[in-house]
């Protein structure tokens, strides 16, 4: 449901103003699909909006290319830092950890109230600059924190226990499922089925023009601060010590054993990694929409990232960035290309079919064993 | 003096006996073979030793310590270091890396430097191919590496899981005299193996395995002599 910005009105650009406008649209989306999640989701997309439904606009794409690539990377961003926690529980465990769109979405949880509590709400803040900054930063650290433990008891409560009985590959998948729901459900018990109320964060303002396209704070600041975790994650793999041990557990967990890595502690770890990447997912995912914080929110967003990471070549850390990437430019190519945002999901899904028909391994293929980064 | 005993061991996996009721000690500074055929439960033990497979029943000592119930990872630190059937080396790690993996438990910088040059000086060709990739090596050098890599903590007692596997002829024998050099500096070393010519050849004592149980032992020359076990595992007679 990551797009709050794709329901809206294709013709629109993608900065700034988007949001405001389209917000109300994807409330009710939203709200339907509560409703009925996942039949009703897909409805408005088989209705043709006239006579001519599938269109390809190339001039629209050429119009808007710069505006549909820095929106989309700012998208894939965000895929990607949650595509990083499917990838390393992956590399790890061989595990596909269907609740980790929960852990995102209680992050989100922990953005919503920590700002919630410091006054923010639907129109932005009337704050200093610095004010403001302490005050994200705050709900950053909150959201990985909250993300983190929520990732740390699923795999207490619910995986370790089938680890000890050495339970088929299957068991855990389903329990993975199990798990997802159960946080969703809990949410929608305690939280009810309609979002949060939304909340702006601040105001984006221009801050220069690339190719006649405007580049505003809030994608600058979604951008360098995903690609700044991204690369400390990335070099924290290949050049500590623990990283070495996740590598090792990645490559071969009795070796590694016998090597005197404790592998509950680097599974531990891991989980937790995947949680901190994926609360800081969710500061900017509230950021980008802020109506978003709802008990199913980090369903779709979820398995686009996990497509992402698939995308990118699971239990690859670099392929889940670049996957996160792709996904987010890709999406919105189509969506410009074919003209309504309705079409994102659809062409960014069609990609990734293709892309694996022709490179079932992913685009960076290797795992995270064998990576050699 | 006694550095590992292992009391009425039994090893199950599932229902499968594999290992059936095994004592047997390895003094410190000794070589000792296991010997015995493909299922004869030669790596079940190893794993056994190592921490890998927890025994169902009796008890194993290290140094004076019951580890039976310690977990592998802490083993290391202990002084049991393997270098497990098949190499195991870490493929997308470089040479070094995979030795630096060695020393993963250890947190003596001044000592695990003494180590890797008593590794680069046992097998020098690790230290030409520091930076290559493990998995690009050859199966000779990856044994090589395998065995330097478990050095890497300085263990007591270094467990070897068919060091000949896939090796040619001229590398197993160099291997084994690595093995005696290794030996010779101080470690006490524990090795299972098919090729039991070598493996006896070297060794102060051996065991013959037989379906989870040991059927022979003795020193590794009276094995040698022992007609039963030559046309069983020498090829001749």
């Amino acid at each position: 449901m990551l797009g709050g910005q794709q329901h809206g009105p294709p013709s629109i650009s993608f900065a700034t103003v988007t949001f405001t406008v389209s917000f109300t649209k994807h409330q009710e989306e939203q709200m339907l699909s509560a409703a009925v999640p996942s039949l009703i989701h897909a409805l408005p997309m088989v209705v043709p909006m006239d006579d001519s439904w599938i269109s390809f606009d190339v001039n629209a794409l050429a119009q808007n290319f710069w505006s549909a690539t820095f929106d989309g990377l700012t998208f894939g961003a965000i895929y990607a830092l949650v595509a990083l926690g499917y990838t390393l529980v992956y590399g790890v465990l061989n595990l596909i950890n269907f609740a980790h769109s929960e852990v995102f979405i209680m992050g989100c949880y922990g953005v919503f109230f920590t700002l919630s509590a410091l006054n923010f709400g639907p129109s932005a803040p009337h704050l200093s600059f610095w004010a403001i900054v302490g005050n994200l930063v705050l709900a950053l650290v909150v959201a990985m924190i909250v993300s983190a433990l929520t990732a740390l008891i699923v795999e207490r409560v619910a995986y370790k226990p089938l680890r000890k009985r050495n339970a088929p590959r299957l068991v855990f998948l389903i329990t993975a499922i199990g798990v997802s729901f159960t946080i969703q459900y809990l949410l929608y018990v305690w939280r009810g089925p309609s979002p949060e109320p939304a909340l702006t964060m601040f105001r984006p303002t221009p801050i220069f023009e690339v190719f006649g396209t405007i580049i505003d704070s809030q994608q600058i600041v979604i951008v360098v601060a995903a690609l700044v975790m991204m690369v400390v994650i990335d070099q924290f793999i290949s050049r500590s010590r623990t990283g070495r041990g996740i590598r090792a557990v990645a490559q071969d967990p009795d070796t590694a054993t016998l090597m005197g890595v404790n592998k509950e502690r680097i599974i531990i770890t891991t989980f937790v990694i995947g949680g901190l990447l994926a609360g800081a997912a969710a500061l900017f995912y509230v950021m980008k929409i802020p109506s978003g914080v709802q008990y199913n929110g980090g369903f779709i967003l979820g398995i686009k990232a996990f497509a992402a990471a698939v995308l990118g070549g699971i239990g690859n850390v670099r392929g889940a960035l670049l996957g996160g990437l792709l996904l987010g430019l890709i999406g919105n190519y189509g969506q410009v290309l074919l003209g309504s945002s309705q079409w994102t999901d659809v062409v960014a899904f069609v990609v990734l079919v293709l892309v694996l028909v022709l490179r079932p391994q992913g685009v960076l293929g290797s795992s995270l064993g064998r990576s050699k980064a | 003096m006694t550095l590992l005993e292992l009391k009425n061991v039994s090893v199950h996996y599932g229902r499968i006996q594999a290992i059936n009721d095994m004592s047997f000690t390895v003094e410190e500074g000794e070589i000792v073979s296991l010997i015995g055929a493909n299922g004869a439960g030669k790596t079940t033990t190893m794993k056994t030793i190592s921490g890998l497979l927890n025994p169902s029943a009796g008890s194993i000592t290290f140094n004076g310590v019951d580890i039976t119930k310690m977990k592998a990872h802490i083993r290391v630190v202990q002084g049991i270091s393997q270098a497990p059937e098949g190499r195991g080396i870490f493929p997308g790690m470089t040479v070094m890396e995979n030795l630096d993996m060695g020393a993963y438990g250890r947190k003596d910088r001044s000592g695990m430097a003494k180590d890797i040059e008593r590794v680069f000086d046992l097998f020098p060709r690790l230290k030409e191919r520091q930076k290559q990739y493990g998995g690009t090596m050859s199966g000779g050098e990856q044994q090589m590496l395998a065995i330097g890599r478990a050095l890497m903590s300085n263990p007591k007692l270094l467990l070897l899981d068919e060091p000949s596997m896939g090796l040619a002829p001229q590398f197993i024998r160099q291997i084994f005299k690595i093995i005696t050099e290794i030996n010779n500096q101080g470690t006490t070393v524990l090795l299972v193996e098919q090729n039991a010519n070598q493996a006896l050849a070297r060794a102060h004592r051996a065991f013959v395995l037989e379906t989870g149980a040991i059927t022979h032992s003795g020193t590794g020359k009276e094995l040698l002599a022992n007609p039963a076990i030559k046309e069983a595992y020498l090829g001749v007679g």
